[in-house]
């Protein structure tokens, strides 16, 4: 899947943004994961907020299957689990 | 077009901008040990607008062209910008723990386009089309603007026009077909050297009698007539040290303040955007003065942030980090550091739409933050001093540290009884000590003081503006009678 991602702008975050899409990458080798462009077409856009706030701009980009937001590093797990439905859902469309 | 880091400082080397220092014209001033590090600073606006992980507050869509521009060239467009840009701001003190001097340009466009709209509503004037157009030249360049308020204002008891020599305001000495010429200064003005160009505003509200006070425009920094004079800071000459850098505390980055001289400079029209309309004056200032207040509940929390990770590192390093005492230290300065914050992003939510589009913050709130601005960095910078301990004022320079001078009666050499006197939690090295010391020095009562301690009490505005503001916006009217109508007077 061709993921984008989009940074909150990173005023006080809680946990190392950059790390946490680092370990999601080694998660999900197969997943491409791209710095959000707008006009780029993306099948799934993956915002990373430093805090609940999870203030980043992102309805500018464009994704096929929606948009997963983490603001910490437990959330990781269950986003894996909603790239896997997100593959699914693409592959096999209703 | 988003410059990148090192295509700005090779922008400032384009600038013939003229500079004096310590009774000299510096020529390269962009190399200077003692400006360099100020000119890191702006770079770090370019910098972090380059990286992914901070595009979204260092960046946005221009309201003027679309297109995408640095958020310090800006026009508000929602509460949501506002709140923006104070994280932004936070995220750059915390980048530099220094004032990285892009916010007087910033705060001034936004004062300078709805100002501007509403002279023109009123007198059919021009002069909010010039300043778009000049705004849109900014964006498209990524240029930094000085935005240049401060006078150095004579005697205090007497208006512009009163003063016994003219220039203590700065003033319209000519005006001509083609434009004005102008004559005067602007003081303590942060970052001046660094910017491309400067945008001048009046620096209090005006009578018909200062109407030739009652001016504002854009020039650039190197206009003919135009020079600065450096503001030194405490231990500023430590920059010239050979091999500096313990001893600096913050080697990479500090602050810029100078005295900007306008030696009978011309102002082509098409870059005027007040010239004598006097009652506009005081919304020019109130408006940008607001904004600056807001600012500083952004920035000087950044630096705050980083002012508090160095108290709890001294602390470790110290090997007092256990102590009940200091723990409730380190909870009170981020107390206090995110009451700071608290109202930046108030005055923020509660921005409001200008006549001319862009939003406008909370003027109460932002009053509010300000005055607390004057008093909380103090005290926080007492708890820091107080964490540090004395070491931090009293301990031997660098050089000392290495020295292989030998002084014991073993042979001992001058870096092995400092490394061995100043040693103390195993968990640190005593070079790291002396770091976060020397960093603390550098915040609390060094270069850096300029901008976290005094620029908090004098800059936008000193604490007596503030309060003059707050008894206006107060509304106290209006609570004498929530207090009558429930104690049930009539």
């Amino acid at each position: 899947m061709k993921i984008g991602v989009r940074f909150c702008g990173g005023c006080n975050p809680r946990f190392d943004r950059g790390l946490a899409l680092e370990k999601i990458r080694k998660s999900k080798p197969d997943d491409e994961f791209l710095h959000a462009v707008e006009g780029e077409e993306y099948d799934m856009l993956l915002v990373i907020g430093g805090c609940t706030n999870c203030c980043a701009t992102f309805d500018h980009f464009h994704s096929h299957t929606g948009v997963e937001k983490i603001w910490s590093e437990d959330h990781i797990p269950e986003l894996i689990e909603e790239i896997e439905i997100a593959r699914k859902r693409i592959a096999n469309p209703e | 077009m988003l410059m990148t880091g090192q295509q700005y400082i090779d922008s400032l080397r384009k600038l013939n901008t003229r500079v004096y220092m310590f009774g000299e014209k510096i020529d390269n001033w962009v190399d200077h040990p003692i400006i360099r590090p100020s000119i890191n600073c702006v770079r770090m606006t370019y910098d972090l607008a380059q990286d992914p992980q901070y595009a979204d507050l260092m960046t946005t869509k221009s309201s003027l062209t679309g297109e995408t521009i640095n958020r310090f060239a800006h026009l508000h467009q929602s509460t949501d910008d506002l709140r923006k840009k104070v994280k932004m701001q936070r995220l750059l003190g915390q980048k530099t723990a220094s004032c990285f001097q892009r916010c007087v340009g910033m705060d001034a466009f936004n004062a300078v386009f709805s100002t501007t709209f509403e002279i023109d509503k009123k007198y059919g004037t021009s002069y909010h089309q010039n300043f778009v157009n000049y705004l849109k030249h900014v964006q498209a360049n990524d240029l930094i603007v000085d935005g240049a308020m401060t006078d150095p204002k004579g005697d205090r008891a007497l208006a512009p026009s009163k003063q016994k020599d003219a220039d203590l305001f700065l003033h319209i000495v000519e005006r001509r077909p083609d434009g004005i010429v102008v004559r005067g200064a602007k003081a303590h003005q942060t970052g001046s050297i660094n910017s491309h160009d400067h945008i001048i505003m009046p620096t209090i509200a005006m009578g018909e009698e200062d109407k030739d006070y009652a001016v504002s425009f854009a020039c650039p920094s190197d206009a003919e007539g135009l020079y600065m004079i450096y503001g030194r800071q405490s231990c500023d000459t430590r920059k010239l040290e050979e091999g500096a850098d313990i001893d600096l505390g913050n080697k990479e980055f500090g602050g810029q303040e100078a005295l900007v001289v306008f030696d009978n400079v011309f102002i082509p029209n098409d870059k005027i955007f007040l010239c004598g309309e006097f009652e506009f004056a005081g919304m020019m200032v109130e408006r940008f003065a607001g904004y600056h207040r807001q600012s500083y509940g952004g920035c000087k929390v950044g630096v705050g942030d980083v002012l508090i990770g160095a108290a709890a590192l001294a602390a470790d390093y110290n090997g007092a980090n256990k102590a009940s005492h200091v723990k409730d230290k380190l909870i009170e300065m981020t107390h206090l550091n995110e009451t700071l914050f608290c109202c930046g992003i108030a005055c923020s939510a509660e921005g409001y739409p200008t006549a001319a589009g862009n939003y406008q913050i909370d003027l109460l709130l932002a009053n509010v933050c300000k005055q607390n601005v004057t008093r909380f960095p103090y005290e926080i910078v007492r708890l820091a001093e107080d964490i540090a301990g004395g070491l931090m004022v009293t301990m031997p320079s660098a050089v000392d540290f290495r020295s292989d001078l030998e002084v014991g009666r073993n042979g001992e050499t001058l870096g092995e009884v400092c490394t061995k006197y100043f040693a103390a939690s195993p968990t640190c090295s005593t070079e790291d000590r002396m770091r976060i010391l020397r960093f603390l020095e550098n915040i609390c009562l060094g270069a850096s003081a300029v901008g976290y301690r005094t620029e908090s009490m004098h800059g936008a505005g000193s604490p007596q503006a503030q309060r003059i503001m707050i008894a206006r916006q107060g509304n106290i009217e209006a609570k004498k009678e929530l207090a009558k109508a429930i104690a049930g007077i009539k």
